[in-house]
C-alpha cells in the first residue's frame, strides 16, 4: 500500500484523494445503474443493469472493509440470483411486447412518494452528528467472522439453513407442472 | 476518509430508487428486482454501522450475511410463483392478474 501511495504522490496525487475519487465514481455509477434498473423498458436489459448495480454495491462493501461480504455479494447475487432472474425472463415474458415500462398514471405519484422518502432520509442523515472517523483498527477479518458465526450466532445459522431447505422444497412444489 | 453520512446517503438513494421501481413496474419480475435493490440498500446501512460503531465481533456483517441468504430464498420462491402464475394465466403483468380480485 505504501508503494502505491509513493507512486501516487510522485504524480502529485495523495492516496486519500484517490480513495475518495474512486469511491464517488463507483457510488455514482451504482446509482446510475440502479436508475436504469427502474426506468429501462426491456426487462432483459433490466436484469443486466441489476447485475451491474450489485457489482457496484460489492465495490462499496470493499470501501467498508467488508471483503468477505463483497465476495459473497458477487457469488450469490450476481452468480446465482441474477442468473435465476434471467432464466425466469426467458421462460415467461415476451421480452419486448407486454413487459414494458410502467403504468402511466402511477408514475408521478410514485415519484412523489419516493422523492419525499429520499428527502426525509437525507434530512435525518444530515441533521444527525455522526462520528467523524471509525475507531482505530475496526476491520473485522474473515477468521473473526467465521468464529462468531459458529459460536455466538450458531442458532441463527442453523435456522437459516432450515429456511433455505424450506425454500428449496417450496420452490420445487410450486414450480412442478400440474397434472391435468 | 469517506464520512459515514455519505454511505448512508448512498443507501437512502438506493432505497428510494427501489421504492420507485416497486411502485411503477408492471412486470412481476421487475418488482422482484426492485425489492433486491431495497435489500441491498439495507445491507449498505448495516455494514456502514458495523464499521463505524467499531464493534469487534462484526455483528453488522453477520446480519448482512443473513439478509443476503434470506433474499436468495425469497427470490427463489418469488420467481417460482411467477413461473406458476405464467403457466396458469399466460401473463405476468400485475394489472392483468386479477384471479383473486372480487
Amino acid at each position: 500500500m505504501s508503494g502505491l501511495a509513493q507512486l501516487l504522490s510522485s504524480h502529485g496525487l495523495s492516496y486519500d484523494f484517490m480513495i475518495k475519487a474512486t469511491f464517488y465514481f463507483v457510488a455514482g455509477l451504482t446509482l446510475l445503474f440502479a436508475l436504469l434498473v427502474v426506468l429501462s423498458r426491456n426487462i432483459f436489459h433490466v436484469a443486466i443493469y441489476l447485475a451491474m448495480t450489485l457489482i457496484g454495491v460489492a465495490c462499496v462493501y470493499l470501501y467498508l472493509d467488508a471483503e468477505f461480504l463483497a465476495i459473497v455479494q458477487v457469488l450469490i447475487y450476481v452468480g446465482a440470483i441474477v442468473t435465476l432472474f434471467i432464466f425466469t425472463v426467458m421462460l415467461t415474458a415476451d421480452i419486448n411486447a407486454g413487459s414494458v415500462g410502467a403504468m402511466i398514471g402511477r408514475v408521478s405519484a410514485a415519484a412523489l412518494v419516493s422523492l419525499a422518502t429520499f428527502f426525509i432520509l437525507t434530512h435525518i442523515i444530515t441533521m444527525t452528528t455522526w462520528s467523524a472517523a471509525p475507531p482505530a483498527e475496526t476491520s473485522v477479518g474473515l477468521p473473526q467472522l467465521g468464529k462468531s458465526l459458529m459460536s455466538q450466532y450458531a442458532l441463527p445459522f442453523e435456522v437459516i439453513s432450515l429456511l433455505s431447505l424450506a425454500a428449496l422444497v417450496g420452490a420445487i412444489v410450486i414450480g412442478k407442472a400440474q397434472k391435468r | 476518509m469517506i464520512p459515514q453520512s455519505h454511505f448512508l446517503l448512498l443507501g437512502a438513494a438506493l432505497f428510494s430508487i427501489g421504492l420507485f421501481g416497486v411502485f411503477t413496474r408492471r412486470n412481476a419480475i421487475g418488482i422482484l428486482m426492485s425489492i433486491e435493490l431495497i435489500l441491498n440498500a439495507a445491507n449498505i446501512n448495516l455494514i456502514t454501522f458495523s464499521k463505524f460503531s467499531g464493534s469487534p465481533d462484526g455483528t453488522g456483517q453477520i446480519f448482512a450475511l443473513f439478509v443476503i441468504a434470506i433474499a436468495a430464498a425469497s427470490a427463489v420462491v418469488g420467481l417460482c410463483l411467477v413461473i406458476s402464475i405464467y403457466r396458469n394465466s399466460k401473463t405476468i403483468l400485475i394489472n392483468k392478474i386479477n384471479l383473486m380480485k372480487w
